[in-house]
C-alpha cells in the first residue's frame, strides 16, 4: 500500500541519507555491523556514491525505486534479478550499459544531461575494480530511536515503590513545568470512574453507597480488586483488544458472508483477560497457539487472532483470474502481518510493503521476510480440537459399522429380498450400502457419489472383479462374439457392437445426467424403492452362489422393471439379462418406451446373473438404462424368529439414536494452514512484478536473538519463531506497547499518543522513564496485566479530580491537552459502554456470558447477504455489546454514529466526535426509547408510587447520586407534564450520563 | 480553543499542539491539514459546527460543492461514451487469438461492437451513443476522461478505490475528505449526504461513504427517500411513539437545564458545551431535513423534467432533484448511486454489472441515468448553480470490448468518467483508450488524478490534505495524483 511520508519526516530522511556514506539499511539486517572499510578504493567508491546521490536518487533512492533499484545503497544486491552491477566487468553491468546508451529511451539518467565522459569513466573504473561499496562505515541513526532500545528499569524519583512510583514520575514532570497534581476526586466520581474503566458498567446505587460509607484506608484498593475480579472486567477489556485485532463476525468486502464460528476467539480473549493470562502467553497463543499446543482447544482458538480481519471472498476464491487472486492474497497477508506487528509491537510494518520504510529503519526485505512467516496461514473454519474430531469420527465409523451389521442381521432374520442396487452401493443387499455410490466398470473399484462423465482409458471386454464377493465382475462390453462375463472365463454371445465408450459408474441410484427415474407412475428414486443405474456401455455380473450363502431362501426369482432414463425419443439404448451365459431377456428402450417388468426364475444351481447395457450402435449419448427395484426374492427357508428380529431392530434404533446424538465438533474461524508458498520481494508491492524469493526471517533492527532456524521451516516453526521473537524478554517493544495501551484506556491518552506506532513517526513518550518502569513491572510480575491495572488505578495520578482543580488555569495555559497529567482528563463513554450503561440502568441487561453473538439484524440470503436492523424486542438483544455479532459491510448505525469504529480498520484509538446526529440517535433510536420505557417501569416497581421517590431513584441509577432540590423539582415537573418515559429519555441523553469525571 | 477557526494562513499549522509536542522533544511537528485540530477535538471536544464550520480553501476555489453520480457494477464505456469504430470493423472476430487473457469471470469471446449507434453532438462534436440522448445534449459542458483505468477488477475493491483512493476497505471516502477540508455551508443539514439507490446499498455497503480514520463527523449521512420514513435515521421517534414526541419540548427544556447545571458545576468544559450545542443543532435538523424532501415548492415543469411520475425513471430522478436541493442549501458533497448490490431483485441486474445480457441491463439502466443526470445538469445550469457545482459521473471500472455471451465482463483497463460544471472545461476529452477500448492508451488516468483534480477545483491541494494514521500521514490520493489541467477551465 503506497503511502506518503510526512513532508518534514521525509526531509529528515534526506538529511540522514546525505549524512550517510552508504545507507546500508536495505540488507537483511539494518543493524548488521562490520564489513570492509572503503580501503584503497574508498575514495573512488565515495565519488561514485556521491554521483549516484546527485543524479540517480530521485528515482533510485529511498523514496522511489524505479525498477526495484536503489543506488543510495550497495547496488550489487540487485544482482539477484538483473545484473545491474557485475563486479569486475563494466561490459556485463546493465548500469554501465544504461549510462552509456545512445537510445534516449534507454539512456540513464532519463532527464537532464547525460553523464559526462569523466563520470562514466569513474563508474566504469569503479565496476572494473570490484565495485566496492563502503559497507559498514555508517550506522543508520534511526537505529538509535528510543523505542528500539532495551527496557531498563529506571530509578524512581524519591525511591517510591508501587503505585507511588507512578506519582513520583508524574510529579517530577509536573514540577519541571511549574505545575502541581490535582487533589483526589470525590468518592462518587472515583467509583464511577473505576467501574466504567475496569468493567465498563456503571456502579449500582448500592455499590456507590457502600463505597461512600467504607472509611477503611484500603477501601479503594478493595474496590479495584473487586472490579478486577469481576467477569465483567474481561468483557470490557476484550473490547479494547478486539479493536486492535479488527475482529468482526463477517468477512467484509463485497460478499460479506457471516463467520458463524468466529465468536470463540472473542470468548477466548474475555476469558484470558479475566484469568490474567500472562501477557507473553496471551500473545504467543494468538500468533501460534495452534502450533505450540495443538491439543489444547483454547490455544487453537487463540490463534484465530491472526484471521480476525476482513477477507475478500470474491478476490480470493470467486474470480477466474489468477492475477486478481494473487493481488487479493497479497492484501490478505498484508492485513495479517500489519495487524500482528501493530497490535503486539507498535510497528507500522505496512509502510515497508512496497518500498523501504520511509521513517523507520525497516527495509522492504524485512517486511517480505516477516510476511513469509505468515505465508502458511489462510482463513477459514477449523476444528478447535483435532483429537475430539478424531474421536468423534472414529465413534461415527464404529456406529455406522454396527448399524450395517445389525441391518444385515435384520435382513437375514426377516428373509427379505436381496436388493442388487444395494450391492452396487457397497452393501450386502440388505440396505446397508450407500445410496448413489457405485462401481467403476473399468476397474471394479468402488466409487463414491461423485459423478463421473466420459470414462477415459477404456479396455473393452475385460472383466474385472467387483469390490465385494457378491459382484463376480464388471466390464465394458462390445461385439457379438463370445464375450467373457466373469473373471474365470465364462462367456456370452450376442452382444452387439458398441462404441466402446462409457459414462459414469454403475450406480446404486440414477447415473450422472439421468433425466427420469419414473416408469408406470412409480418414481423409483423415492423411499422404499431402489434403482440400479447402468449407463451404456457397461455390464455387471452378480455371484449368485455368494448371494445365496448370505441370504438363505428357496424358489428364487430375479424381479425388476427395466426402463430408460435418457432424453432420446427414438434410438435409445439396449439392455440384456443373462443367466450363466444364457440370454433371458433383451430389448431396446427409448423415451417413449414403457418400462419392462422382468421376472426370471433362478434355479438353485445358477451361478451368475449378468445385466448389460449397450448403446444401440449410435454412440453413448442419452443411453441411461436403469433397473427399478432389482431384487432377488424367494421363500424363506426357515420360519422367521420374531423375538430375535425385534431385538435386532431395537439395536438399530438405539445405534441410530446415538449416531444422531453425536455432538457437532466445535469449530472456530481460525488459521487454516497450508505449506507456505515462496514469498517474493515485489516491485512496489505488485504481485505481478516479483524480484526474487525472500526466505522467512525476523528483523534485525531490534536486538532479539533468533533461536529457531528458519530455512526450510514449515508454517509451525515460522509462526512459533515469530511468537517467540515478539515475546522474547529482549524485545523492548512488546511490554512498552501493552502498558501504554492500558495507560491509554485508563487516561484517555497514552504516554505515547500513537499506541500502535512506536516508530520515529509516532508520538514521543510524555514520560519515558515511567513507560519503561511500567514495562519492567509488567515483565517482572509475570506479565500480569492486572498488576499494571492495579498500579495505575491505585495511583494518586489516576485518582485526581478532573474538575474543580485549583491549578487549572496554569494547567490549561501550559498543557491544555493534559499530557503532563495535572488533572484527570474528563472522558466520555464510548459507543458500546453507552449502550451497556443504558441496559444496566434500565434494569434490562441480560448478563448471559459467552457463546454465539446476538444478531440485532435480519439476514436475507442473496449474492451478498442483506442485513437489516431489527427492533430490540428479544432478551438476547439486551446482552452486553461485546457479544454483538458484528457485520463489517453493514455496521450498526446507532453505534457507528457514536464513534464505534469500522472493523475494517485497526483502531488503537477511538476518535471522539460530537454531532447533531448523535443527539438524534440518543433521543430517538428504537434502542434508547425502548429502554427509557423499561427504565420508567423499573422506577415504578422499585421506588413506589411517589414521583419524588422515582425521580430520586432515577438520578441514583443514572448518575450515582441524589438530585438536589431544584433538579428534583424539575424532574417531577417534567413527569407531571410529559410522563416518566420522557424523563428517562432525557436522562439517557444527559451529559452526566455519558461523562466520566 | 478547540475547533474555533484559526485565522486563515495559520490554519494548517495550529500552533498549540506543535508547541506542546516540541516541548516534549519530538513528535510530528506541523502536520498537513487539521490533524492537530481533529486531535484536539478528540481530546477536548469541540462544537459540532466547529468540525463542520465552513473553512476557506487553500486557494481560490472554482467549485464549492460536489454532486457525484456513481453507477456501480461497471458501466460499459464502449457502449456509451467511448466511440470505437474499430470494434465495429472487427465484430465477430476473435478478441484474444492467443487465448492468454483471463478476465474476472470468463475468457474473452469475440469482438462485440456497441449495442447502440454513436453520433457526434454539440459544437464540440464529441461522440455519445444513442443510449444517452439526454446527456448528449450537454456534451459542450462535459469533460470526458476516456483513459481512466482501475486498480482492481473486483467490485468491492474497485468501489473502495473509486471512493477512497485505496482498494482496501476502511479509508476515508472522497466526500469525507472534502468536508474534512472545507467544512460545510449548510448549518442545519449534514455536510456530506448520500442518496443510495432505492433498491439497496452498492457493493461494499456503507463503508463506501465512511469516514475511515477521519472523525465520524465527516462520514456520509444517508438521506432516505422512501415514503413514510423520516429522511434521516432517528430524526424523530418512530410514528407509534406520538406521546414521546408530544412531550419533547418539555423534555428538552429539562435536558438543557440539567446539562447546563452539570457543566456549570465543572467550571466549563468544551466537550460538554459542544454536546449541549449538538442537541440544539439536532432540533434545527429536524426542521430542515424534511424540508429538503418536500417538493411541493417545485414547479410542475421541474418535476416533469426529472420524470418523477415514471415508475422506472422517477426514483433516480428524485435523487437527482434532491441533490440539487441539497446543494442549494449549502451541502458540500452529495453522492447519488444509480444502481445497487445486495438485492434479491431478479431478471434485470440490480446495477450495471451486465455479464449475461448487456442490452437488457444497460438498456434498463441507461435511460434511468440519462433522464436524471441530464435533468440535473440542465436544472443546475438554469439556476446558475452549475458554475459552482462540480458534477462527476463515474463507475468503478469499464466493460470488455469482447463478448461474454450476450454481455461483457469487467474491464479495469479502461473506462470513461465525466465531469461538468464547477470550473471544468466543457466539450473536451482527456486521454483515450486503445482502438478497441481494452486499455487506457493516451494519458492513462487514475482515480487519484480524478480526485486530485476535483480537490483542486474545490481549492484544495491534494498533497496537503492529510491525517496521520498507523504511521503515515494519509491522503485521498495516496502518493499519487496529478491535477488534469487539460479539463480545468
Amino acid at each position: 500500500m503506497p503511502c506518503s511520508p510526512h513532508p518534514r519526516a521525509a526531509a529528515r530522511i534526506l538529511l540522514l541519507a546525505a549524512m550517510a556514506a552508504s545507507a546500508a539499511i536495505s540488507g537483511s539486517s539494518a543493524a548488521e555491523p562490520g564489513g570492509a572499510g572503503p580501503g584503497d578504493g574508498g575514495a573512488v567508491a565515495e565519488q561514485v556514491r556521491a554521483l549516484f546521490s546527485s543524479r540517480c536518487r530521485e528515482c533510485h533512492g529511498p523514496d522511489s525505486q524505479e525498477g526495484g533499484l536503489r543506488l543510495d545503497i550497495d547496488p550489487r544486491r540487485a544482482d539477484e534479478t538483473v545484473a545491474v552491477v557485475v563486479a569486475g566487468s563494466r561490459g556485463a553491468s546493465a548500469l554501465h550499459d544504461r549510462v552509456t546508451s545512445t537510445d534516449p529511451d534507454r539512456r540513464m539518467p532519463p532527464r537532464g544531461k547525460a553523464l559526462s565522459a569523466e563520470e562514466i569513466e569513474l563508474v566504469g573504473a569503479w565496476i572494473d575494480a570490484g565495485a566496492a561499496w563502503p559497507e559498514g562505515t555508517w550506522r543508520d541513526p534511526r537505529l538509535d530511536h528510543w523505542a528500539w532500545q532495551p527496557v531498563v528499569r529506571p530509578d524512581v524519583p524519591g525511591s517510591a515503590v508501587g503505585a507511588a512510583a507512578i506519582d513520583a514520575f508524574v510529579a517530577a514532570r509536573l514540577t519541571e513545568s511549574g505545575l502541581a497534581p490535582a487533589p483526589e476526586a470525590d468518592r462518587r466520581a472515583l467509583i464511577r470512574r473505576a467501574s466504567f474503566d475496569l468493567v465498563g458498567l456503571p456502579p449500582t446505587p448500592e455499590e456507590v453507597a457502600a463505597f461512600e460509607a467504607d472509611l477503611a484506608p484500603d477501601a479503594f484498593e478493595r474496590l479495584v480488586n473487586r472490579l478486577l475480579a469481576s467477569p465483567a472486567h474481561g468483557e470490557r477489556w476484550a473490547r479494547h483488544w478486539l479493536d486492535v485485532a479488527h475482529y468482526a463476525d463477517s468477512h467484509g468486502y463485497e460478499r460479506d458472508q457471516l463467520r458463524p464460528h468466529a465468536w470463540r476467539y472473542r470468548d477466548w480473549v474475555i476469558d484470558a483477560l479475566n484469568a490474567d493470562k500472562p501477557y507473553d502467553a496471551f500473545l504467543r497463543e494468538q500468533v501460534a497457539g495452534d502450533v505450540i499446543a495443538p491439543d489444547d482447544p483454547a490455544a487453537v482458538v487463540a490463534s484465530a487472532f491472526l484471521v480476525a480481519g476482513p477477507w475478500d471472498f470474491v478476490g480470493q476464491v470467486e474470480t477466474q483470474s489468477a492475477a486478481l487472486r494473487r493481488q487479493a492474497r497479497a492484501d490478505d497477508l498484508d492485513d495479517m502481518l500489519t495487524q500482528v506487528m501493530a497490535a503486539a509491537c507498535g510497528v507500522t510494518i505496512n509502510c515497508a510493503r512496497c518500498h523501504d520504510h520511509k521513517l523507520d529503519p525497516i527495509p522492504q526485505r524485512d517486511y517480505t521476510a516477516l510476511a513469509a512467516l505468515l505465508a502458511g496461514v489462510t482463513r477459514g473454519d477449523r476444528p478447535v480440537s483435532p483429537a475430539a474430531v478424531a474421536a468423534r469420527d472414529a465413534r461415527q465409523r464404529e456406529l455406522e459399522e454396527l448399524i450395517r451389521a445389525a441391518t444385515a442381521d435384520v435382513h437375514a432374520l426377516a428373509a427379505a429380498p436381496v436388493d442388487l442396487a444395494d450391492i452396487v452401493g457397497g452393501g450386502d443387499g440388505s440396505g446397508n450400502g450407500v445410496k448413489g455410490a457405485g462401481i467403476d466398470p473399468r476397474t471394479g473399484m468402488a466409487r463414491d457419489r461423485t459423478p463421473l462423465s466420459f470414462l477415459e482409458g477404456i479396455e473393452a471386454n475385460r472383466p474385472v472383479p467387483g469390490p465385494s464377493p457378491l459382484v463376480a465382475a464388471v466390464l465394458v462390453p462390445d461385439g457379438s462374439g463370445p464375450v467373457r462375463f466373469t473373471v474365470d472365463g465364462d462367456s456370452i454371445d450376442g452382444i452387439p457392437p458398441t462404441a466402446r465408450q462409457g459414462w459414469d459408474a454403475i450406480r446404486n441410484g440414477p447415473v450422472n445426467a439421468q433425466a427420469s427415474t419414473t416408469t408406470a407412475g412409480i418414481d423409483y428414486a423415492t423411499a422404499g424403492h431402489a434403482i440400479l443405474g447402468l449407463h451404456a456401455n457397461a455390464a455387471i455380473t452378480f455371484d449368485l452362489v455368494a448371494i445365496r450363502a448370505k441370504h438363505p431362501a428357496t424358489s428364487r426369482h430375479f424381479r425388476a422393471v427395466v426402463a430408460y432414463g435418457g432424453r432420446a425419443e427414438m434410438a435409445g439404448a439396449e439392455f440384456a439379462v443373462y443367466l450363466d451365459g444364457v440370454r433371458m431377456a433383451q430389448g431396446r428402450l427409448a423415451q417413449a418406451s414403457p418400462g419392462e417388468p422382468l421376472d426370471i426364475l433362478l434355479p438353485d444351481e445358477a451361478r451368475h446373473l449378468t445385466l448389460v447395457a449397450t448403446d444401440g450402435g449410435n454412440g453413448i449419448g442419452h443411453d441411461q438404462i436403469w433397473f427399478g427395484d432389482p431384487r432377488i426374492e424367494g421363500t424363506p427357508s426357515r420360519p422367521v424368529d420374531e423375538p430375535a428380529l425385534a431385538a435386532a431392530r431395537g439395536r438399530i434404533e438405539t445405534l441410530r439414536q446415538e449416531l444422531a446424538a453425536l455432538p457437532e465438533t466445535e469449530t472456530v474461524y481460525g488459521p487454516v494452514v497450508q505449506p507456505p508458498p515462496p514469498v517474493q520481494l515485489l516491485v512496489r508491492g505488485d504481485p505481478e512484478k516479483p524480484l526474487g524469493e525472500i526466505p522467512p526471517g525476523l528483523p534485525g533492527w531490534i536486538a532479539v536473538p533468533v533461536t529457531h532456524p528458519l530455512a526450510d521451516a514449515g508454517d509451525g516453526q515460522r509462526r512459533r519463531a515469530l511468537a517467540e521473537w515478539i515475546t522474547d524478554r529482549a524485545n523492548p517493544l512488546t511490554p512498552r506497547v501493552i502498558v501504554n495501551r492500558l495507560w491509554h484506556h485508563h487516561f484517555g491518552t497514552g504516554l505515547v499518543d500513537t499506541p500502535s506506532d512506536f516508530g520515529t513517526g509516532g508520538g514521543r513518550p510524555s514520560h519515558p522513564a515511567l513507560l519503561d518502569w511500567l514495562a519492567a513491572e509488567l515483565v517482572d510480575h509475570g506479565w500480569s496485566l492486572k498488576h499494571i491495572h492495579r498500579l495505575i488505578c491505585t495511583s494518586k495520578t489516576w485518582r485526581q479530580r478532573s474538575h474543580g482543580v485549583p491549578g487549572a488555569a496554569a494547567g490549561m495555559a501550559v498543557d491544555s491537552g493534559n499530557r503532563l497529567l495535572w488533572r484527570m482528563s474528563p472522558r466520555r463513554l464510548d459507543a458500546e459502554s453507552y449502550r451497556d450503561a443504558v441496559l444496566a440502568v434500565s434494569g434490562t441487561l441480560d448478563p448471559a456470558r459467552g457463546g454465539p453473538g446476538f444478531r440485532d439484524f435480519r439476514v436475507t440470503e442473496a449474492y451478498a447477504p442483506i442485513y437489516e436492523t431489527i427492533p430490540v424486542d428479544r432478551p438476547e438483544l439486551r446482552r452486553r455489546s461485546i457479544y454483538r455479532c458484528v457485520v463489517r459491510g453493514t455496521p450498526d448505525v446507532f453505534l457507528t454514529t457514536l464513534d464505534c469504529p469500522n472493523p475494517a480498520n485497526l483502531a488503537p484509538v477511538r476518535p471522539r466526535t460530537t454531532t447533531a446526529l448523535q443527539s438524534l440517535a440518543i433521543l430517538n433510536n428504537d434502542f434508547t426509547l425502548r429502554h427509557a420505557e423499561a427504565w420508567a417501569e423499573r422506577l415504578r416497581k422499585e421506588a413506589g408510587d411517589r414521583p419524588a421517590d422515582q425521580v430520586r431513584h432515577g438520578f441514583q441509577l443514572a448518575f450515582g447520586r441524589d438530585p438536589d432540590r431544584e433538579e428534583a423539582a424539575a424532574g417531577e415537573a417534567l413527569v407531571a407534564q410529559a410522563g416518566f418515559v420522557q424523563l428517562c429519555r432525557m436522562m439517557l441523553a444527559a451529559n452526566e450520563f455519558s461523562a466520566i469525571d | 480553543m478547540l475547533f474555533s477557526i484559526p485565522p486563515t494562513g495559520r490554519r494548517f499549522c495550529p500552533s498549540g499542539r506543535r508547541a506542546f509536542l516540541g516541548a516534549l522533544g519530538g513528535g510530528l511537528g506541523c502536520l498537513g491539514l487539521d490533524v492537530a485540530l481533529a486531535a484536539d477535538a478528540t481530546r477536548s471536544g469541540g462544537g459540532p459546527r466547529g468540525a463542520l464550520a465552513p473553512r476557506p480553501p487553500m486557494f481560490p476555489a472554482q467549485a464549492t460543492a460536489v454532486i457525484q453520480i456513481f453507477c456501480p457494477g461497471g458501466m460499459s464505456h464502449v457502449d456509451t461514451f467511448d466511440y470505437k469504430p474499430e470494434l465495429v470493423r472487427r465484430a465477430g472476430m476473435p478478441f484474444d487469438p492467443d487465448g492468454k487473457l483471463e478476465f474476472f469471470a470468463s475468457r474473452p469471446g469475440e469482438c462485440m461492437p456497441s449495442a447502440w449507434p454513436f453520433r457526434q453532438h454539440g459544437e464540440c462534436g464529441r461522440w455519445v451513443s444513442d443510449l444517452f440522448p439526454g446527456l448528449a445534449r450537454h456534451v459542450d459542458s462535459i469533460a470526458f476522461l476516456h483513459s481512466m483505468h482501475a486498480k482492481s477488477a473486483l467490485h468491492g475493491p474497485a468501489m473502495f478505490m473509486a471512493n477512497s483512493g485505496f482498494i482496501l476497505p476502511g479509508f476515508p471516502s472522497f466526500g469525507a475528505w472534502a468536508t474534512y477540508g472545507l467544512g460545510s455551508e449548510a448549518e442545519n443539514l449534514p455536510a456530506f449526504v448520500v442518496l443510495p439507490d432505492p433498491r439497496g446499498l452498492p457493493p461494499g455497503g456503507t463503508v463506501n461513504w465512511g469516514a475511515g480514520f477521519l472523525p465520524a463527523v465527516y462520514q456520509g449521512t444517508v438521506l432516505r427517500t422512501a415514503a413514510n420514513v423520516p429522511p434521516i435515521a432517528d430524526l424523530f421517534p418512530s410514528a407509534e411513539r406520538a406521546d414521546v414526541r408530544a412531550g419533547e419540548p418539555a423534555g428538552l427544556g429539562f435536558l438543557g437545564a440539567i446539562n447546563r447545571r452539570h457543566r456549570d458545576a465543572r467550571g466549563g468544559d468544551a466537550d460538554l458545551d459542544a454536546r449541549i450545542e449538538a442537541f440544539e443543532l439536532a432540533a434545527r435538523l429536524q426542521l430542515s431535513a424534511p424540508e429538503v424532501g418536500d417538493l411541493s415548492g417545485e414547479s410542475a415543469l421541474t418535476l416533469a423534467d426529472y420524470r418523477l411520475d415514471d415508475p422506472d425513471l422517477g426514483p433516480f430522478g428524485r435523487q437527482c432533484l434532491l441533490a440539487r436541493r441539497l446543494v442549494e442549501r449549502g451541502v458540500r458533497f452529495v453522492q447519488i448511486y444509480c444502481g445497487a448490490e445486495n438485492t434479491t431483485a431478479l431478471k434485470i441486474r440490480p446495477n450495471w454489472d451486465s455479464h449475461e445480457d448487456l442490452v437488457r441491463d444497460h438498456g434498463y439502466w441507461g435511460p434511468i441515468l440519462d433522464a436524471g443526470a441530464s435533468a440535473l445538469l440542465a436544472d443546475l445550469r438554469d439556476r446558475g448553480l452549475l458554475d459552482s457545482t462540480l458534477v462527476i459521473g463515474s463507475t468503478e471500472f469499464g466493460r470488455q470490448p469482447a463478448a461474454q455471451g450476450k454481455g461483457r465482463d469487467h474491464n479495469p483497463g479502461a473506462f470513461t468518467a465525466w465531469m461538468a460544471g464547477g470550473g471544468v472545461k466543457g466539450g473536451v476529452a482527456h486521454g483515450s483508450s486503445d482502438e478497441l477500448g481494452f486499455k487506457a492508451e493516451v494519458d492513462p488516468t487514475t482515480w487519484h488524478d480524478l480526485h486530485a483534480t476535483a480537490l483542486h477545483l474545490l481549492g484544495i491541494d491534494h498533497e496537503r490534505l492529510t491525517i496521520y494514521n498507523n504511521g503515515i500521514p494519509r491522503r485521498l490520493t495516496d502518493v499519487h495524483g496529478r491535477v488534469l489541467d487539460a479539463i480545468v477551465a
